[in-house]
């Protein structure tokens, strides 16, 4: 199997090592800047590409680590070429973009895999079966926390502008989001609260999403990318008619080391981490590698993928009209 | 005045032995009894704690005590406020004042009207811990507020129906435990709530077959535009190490506030009882609640908290029920 990843960043280079410790070898990278390309490319004995369609040409799937708004355009071509699809989430910025990849692949008979990861982090995959499993009944009320710094704060990275990423509730959100919908099933109405809604030149965002569940369960979603660096958290509760998980902020941590900071500037993003024998992007990659040369059913599929997005593009135009929305009614034009 | 002669009515309330432990600290409080609707619970709770039984309101009051200690079922609050107003006895009630805001509105009235004090029992309002987080927002460490992520989860108050009794409860967990919080915010924000949306439902505690939510969570706006969130979900197993919580995130400007008002708790695991339990050795609220309450009488001063306070987070609560019934959100 050969790969071709598109994209040199953060997460261009978070997927490469993590195809390292599959059977997959990644054959060619792309990305539009020349530099982060040839050495990325280096990095992992592959070809540095000067076009999307030279990867294309190369590889049998190909894994889109591109900005958010040109995941559609990337997925499309590599469609159109019969190239079964990796796409770091969110799927697409915009539900349209989104509904016409799953389509795109629908017919071109490739598949579309996501990498929502947040399925294959321990604690959460641990939560998730002990509810499918019934330990603790029926789920009443699940909480998820997310926070970090503002990534590349007051630069001019793609990811701070939010016409291209979609911003914290986009970029980082989405993660809770599609675990809650994977935890409690397909959700019903979204109601937020967001500083970037109310104030778009704020230095940083917060976010506070309420999800009815269309079963019946409530899930509470909080999103940060307002704290002091490098702080990075995450939370994790569920409770059920028989019973309760907790995997609070303060025991995500086994081991904690502090050190005198240094110069903080240009402050990149950040993965959350915890000693682990196996990286959860790699458990990710490993189960992504079976699914495309095995037919194995994917962990989170296309379907899910979308309807991830459509709570995340809820939650904004919640946030924005100040009233609950339901994903369901969201319609392509106008998100 | 140098004494106090109080008086307790009802004892319906999981909180009442705590206020009469508050009361008893104070050399210049004399707990006259207590009188209680429901007979057999105000005779047993006497007797557990050594006070004075009187078979009827009416008797007790005739004792003319100075100050009553509110502690029935929250849609009886008024009733009695009434009876003690007419008595001319100041009041310190149990919260939430009222389950709704006209109703409160009209007891603030009422006392007015008698020229007796009303305080309404937020008793967080005196935790240390609380107030050193105001003390840093009012400071401006945080800059700009922009939103509270809080909880006040809890465990379902064990072999005391009424919580759960829409007659007399009023509601569920947001009648519960929404109002601790939403206090706390008024008092940290400085700044009104002008929307609330709630969701809940009754999956916790399905058995008992609960005609109340008993999982709520609720999102506030605040005239200032802040937002904030308060999970009041009865959500802590009978196996819980602790009763439950009281905890804020705030996320501003300047960084991360979290206050976990009840974390100074020592671990306790003992042979032949399964799990652990936390003891709790933070200062006590309660008395900081009790005693202002005594010195504000004795001082001829108003409380540091109002009947109009009791006002606010009432209103609160009758809206995030309207909400979740609604599924709309609800101004104030």
């Amino acid at each position: 199997m050969r790969v071709g990843i598109v994209g040199a960043g953060f997460m261009g280079e978070t997927h490469a090592r993590a195809w390292a410790a599959t059977p997959a070898q990644v054959a060619a990278i792309y990305a539009p800047r020349e530099e982060p390309t040839r050495k990325l490319a280096q990095q992992v004995g592959a070809s540095a590409c000067r076009s999307l369609q030279e990867l294309i040409d190369q590889v049998d799937v190909v894994d889109v680590c591109a900005p958010t708004d040109q995941h559609a355009a990337i997925g499309l071509q590599a469609a159109a070429a019969g190239r079964h699809l990796l796409v770091e989430k969110p799927l697409a910025r915009k539900l349209g973009e989104g509904q016409e990849l799953l389509q795109a692949c629908e017919q071109a008979g490739v598949q579309l895999l996501v990498g929502h990861v947040l399925r294959f982090f321990p604690e959460y995959v641990a939560a998730q079966a002990a509810v499918t499993r019934g330990d603790i009944g029926d789920v009443a009320m699940l909480r998820l926390t997310r926070g970090s710094f503002q990534p590349w704060a007051g630069t001019a990275h793609w990811l701070t502008d939010e016409s291209r990423s979609g911003g914290l509730v986009l970029d980082l959100m989405i993660h809770d989001f599609d675990y809650a919908q994977w935890v409690a099933g397909p959700v019903e109405s979204v109601h937020a609260r967001s500083v970037r809604s109310r104030e778009a030149g704020a230095p940083g965002d917060y976010c506070l999403a309420l999800l009815q569940h269309r079963g019946g369960a409530i899930s509470h979603v909080e999103g940060a990318w307002a704290y002091p660096q490098p702080l990075f958290r995450t939370a994790l509760e569920i409770a059920g008619s028989e019973g309760l998980i907790e995997q609070p902020v303060e025991s995500t941590a086994p081991l904690d080391i502090r050190l005198v900071q240094q110069d903080a500037e240009g402050a990149d993003i950040v993965a959350p981490t915890s000693p682990l024998a196996e990286d959860p992007f790699v458990t990710q990659m490993r189960n992504i590698h079976d699914v495309l040369a095995d037919g194995a059913a994917p962990r989170c599929s296309a379907a899910e993928a979308l309807a991830a997005l459509r709570i995340a593009l809820a939650a904004r135009e919640s946030a924005r009209c100040g009233r609950p929305v339901r994903p369901d009614e969201l319609v392509a034009e106008a998100n | 005045m140098t004494s106090l002669r109080v008086a307790l009515l009802s004892s319906a309330h999981v909180h009442a032995a705590g206020w009469l432990a508050g009361l008893r600290q104070r050399a210049e409080v004399t707990v006259l009894g207590v009188a209680d609707e429901d007979r057999a619970r105000g005779r047993s709770f006497a007797a557990a704690q050594g006070l004075t039984w009187f078979d009827s309101y009416a008797a007790l009051l005739a004792e003319a005590p100075d100050a009553v200690v509110i502690n029935s079922e929250n849609t009886r609050h008024a009733a009695l406020v009434d009876r003690a107003a007419d008595a001319g006895a100041h009041i310190f009630c149990e919260k939430p004042l009222a389950t709704t805001a006209d109703e409160a509105r009209r007891m603030v009235a009422r006392c007015q009207d008698a020229g007796v004090t009303l305080m309404t029992a937020f008793p967080m309002r005196f935790s240390p811990a609380v107030i050193a987080a105001r003390e840093a927002l009012l400071a401006g460490n945080l800059g700009r507020v922009y939103g509270c992520n809080a909880t006040n989860q809890g465990q379902l108050p064990a072999g005391v129906p009424w919580f759960i009794d829409p007659q007399l409860a009023g509601g569920g967990a947001l009648m519960d435990h929404v109002v601790h919080v939403a206090d706390l915010l008024r008092w940290f924000f400085g700044s009104e709530a002008r929307e609330v949306y709630a969701l809940a439902n009754r999956i916790l505690h399905r058995e008992l077959e609960p005609q109340v939510e008993t999982g709520a969570v609720v999102l506030l706006d605040f005239e200032d535009g802040s937002f904030a969130s308060i999970d009041c979900s009865w959500s802590r197993p009978p196996q819980y190490p602790t009763w439950g919580n009281v905890k804020l995130e705030i996320v501003g400007e300047g960084g991360l506030l979290t206050l976990d008002a009840f974390r100074q708790a020592s671990t306790v695991y003992r042979r032949g009882t399964p799990g652990a339990q936390l003891a709790y050795w933070g200062s006590d609220a309660n008395q900081g609640l009790i005693d202002d309450f005594v010195d504000s009488l004795l001082q001829g001063r108003p409380p540091a908290i109002s009947g109009e306070d009791g006002v606010r987070a009432s209103a609160i609560a009758e809206a995030a029920l309207k909400s979740a019934r609604s599924g709309e959100p609800v101004q104030l």
